[in-house]
């Protein structure tokens, strides 16, 4: 990264000088004179490194080669340095201030960029931290309040209801592990923006994978799938895209009230796998379609949604799809359905490894 | 105290843990040992010479990881590694150190019933000698003397490493192989390219035996970490444990 960076900024060195040099020499040949014009087309050059280059030594060195440049060539006497004259030291004084005042301004410019990008990530932390601790709390609430009255009045109760109290504590502690998960998923992503592991993955493995998961948990919710016939592999983080499908598919039986059909899609187009978790809910308003993933309705929507807080599992699928080079999103018509669709960057595959030996 | 019961030692640090999984194994009929450090469950496992070790990775005093190495010097015990949601690559170095299988946290009581099951069982490694020679679970049926396959009566017909595939799993079934100790039984040797193609037979397997996503498989994904035959109904079946 560092090297490239490098690399980066000589060409920028090169290329403005090179410029420079190839204008001033252009304008000489044209007007037959320079000594006003050549201090002022390397001064827009240094200004140029300066500005798109990391650090101070970048345009002090551009300065430095134009005012040496500037004297050699194209001052009286041509062709020899002459330091002598205080017109040439002045005008190589003023590049060297300029230069360093534009990296000095180009460096604060992007300490703020990156203050700002930082104390964004750090609200919206804030914000999915809100929501967790009140979403954390339900549920724990609850399997407090149902083993400690089973505890207390274990001869009094009946079976039926020790029983119904222990699966409600039971349930509530396995919502309670999903929500865990999603945060975990979180912190694997890194705020740092550090590439995920990729692994290349087999789409009808993965798929396999997410509805054994989600049948076990919703065994009353039929999944429709729709794959393609081909053998498909995909490079991902496995266990935060299972996350990503788990959770839309979640969040179709939570929330798409009156949905009949759910259907699990996944086609190629190009180089692309595109997914689409496919609901006849009752839709999402479209105001709340354009925040669905950004995790900024969070707190209103917890405190009055109860406990399935719906914007946390969103925002964690946008990211992680977004960790992956993918695109999320969400089209919805309210009384209709929704349907959210992502897609992924695919694997060339050769299938001439698959042997027939019979 | 009946001396026949299968002796299971527990090796986990937290105690709450321990104490559900002492109950249920009791419950069911096994004898539970309990172990809060490595350095402890050592020191019981020469003592006690269990039939089965169930493994916390994250111990106390020591890794885990050091535990199975140990074990795996002079014994062949089976173990069953805990693992809290991490990385697949803890799952697989485990394994390829000599743990048998694994269960991640948390896990319902059948899983870990079901595991335990599995691993007792006693290894049938050189597949062709059962008794009987034939396996059969839930609809698939193989018979390993005429090396074919059935589902629901009906022959599955496989190319030669498909079998092999087939027949390697079931004689682990119901539990975990690695990628790579299956392309070694299969291949022989590995390079970088033979996950993918064993990958690519799976797929040719599973859609010869009519498996769709999310029903009817009879080999278990274990995503990044390999493939698990189910387990083979030779006992009547008990109703699954599925808490809802």
């Amino acid at each position: 990264m560092k090297q490239m960076l490098r690399k980066k900024d000589v060409w920028v060195l090169l290329a403005a000088l090179i410029g420079a040099f190839a204008c001033v020499t252009l304008i000489q040949f044209i007007s037959g004179r320079i000594d006003g014009v050549a201090s002022m087309v390397f001064l827009l050059a240094v200004f140029f490194v300066s500005m798109y280059t990391d650090g101070y030594w970048w345009g002090v060195a551009g300065s430095v080669i134009s005012v040496l440049a500037v004297n050699f060539a194209f001052r009286t006497p041509y062709f020899a340095f002459n330091f002598t004259i205080p017109e040439n030291i002045f005008s190589g004084v003023v590049m060297l201030v300029v230069s360093f005042m534009t990296s000095t301004l180009t460096t604060r410019i992007k300490k703020q960029e990156q203050l700002r990008m930082e104390s964004e990530t750090e609200k919206m932390r804030a914000n999915l931290l809100r929501a967790v601790s009140h979403d954390l709390r339900t549920p724990l609430t609850s399997i407090y309040g149902a083993c400690s009255t089973v505890i207390d009045n274990y001869d009094s109760l009946g079976r039926e209801q020790k029983i119904k109290l222990l699966s409600e504590a039971c349930a509530d502690a396995q919502w309670l592990n999903r929500m865990v998960e999603n945060l975990l998923s979180v912190t694997r992503i890194d705020a740092d923006g550090v590439a995920i592991q990729k692994t290349p993955t087999v789409l009808e493995e993965l798929v396999d994978t997410v509805l054994v998961r989600f049948q076990k948990l919703h065994p009353g919710v039929p999944v429709e799938v729709k794959l393609p016939d081909d053998f498909i592999v995909i490079p991902m983080d496995s266990m935060l895209i299972q996350q990503v499908l788990t959770n839309l598919l979640e969040n179709a039986v939570l929330h798409a009230k009156g949905m009949t059909c759910l259907t699990l899609r996944v086609f190629t187009l190009g180089q692309r796998a595109v997914f689409e978790v496919i609901d006849n809910g009752c839709g999402i308003p479209k105001e709340r379609l354009k925040t669905l993933f950004t995790g900024t309705t969070l707190t209103q929507d917890t405190s009055s949604g109860g406990k399935h807080g719906m914007g946390i599992g969103l925002s964690v699928c946008a990211a992680i799809i977004k960790a992956h080079g993918g695109e999320i999103k969400a089209e919805s018509t309210p009384g209709e359905g929704t349907t959210i669709r992502f897609w992924l960057e695919t694997e060339e595959v050769d299938t001439e490894e698959t042997e027939d030996e019979q | 105290m009946s001396n026949n019961k299968f002796k299971v030692l527990i090796i986990e640090d937290e105690a709450n843990i321990c104490s559900f999984i002492q109950t249920l194994l009791e419950t069911n009929g096994y004898q539970a040992l309990v172990a809060q450090t490595c350095v402890m469950g050592m020191t019981m496992f020469i003592s006690y010479n269990p039939d089965l070790v169930i493994l916390d990775l994250g111990l106390p005093d020591r890794d885990g990881l050091d535990a199975i190495r140990s074990i795996r010097q002079k014994y062949l015990t089976p173990i069953i590694v805990l693992s809290a949601r991490t990385t697949e690559q803890d799952k697989i170095e485990a394994l390829d150190l000599g743990a048998n299988d694994y269960i991640t946290k948390p896990f319902g009581t059948g899983e870990l019933l079901a595991r335990v099951r599995a691993a007792l069982r006693v290894n049938r490694y050189g597949g062709g000698s059962l008794p009987g020679g034939v396996f059969s679970a839930q609809g698939l049926t193989i018979n390993y003397e005429r090396r074919k396959v059935f589902v629901d009566g009906q022959e599955v017909r496989l190319t030669q490493t498909e079998y092999n595939i087939v027949a390697f799993l079931s004689e682990h079934a119901g539990r975990v192989m690695t990628y790579a100790a299956i392309v070694r039984a299969i291949w022989g040797d590995t390079d970088a390219s033979s996950t993918k193609k064993l990958q690519v037979n799976m797929a040719n397997i599973r859609k010869k035996l009519g498996s769709r996503p999310g029903s009817n498989t009879y080999i278990l994904n274990e995503l990044g970490v390999g493939y698990r035959m189910i387990e083979e109904d030779a006992k009547p079946l008990e109703p699954a444990e599925e808490t809802k």
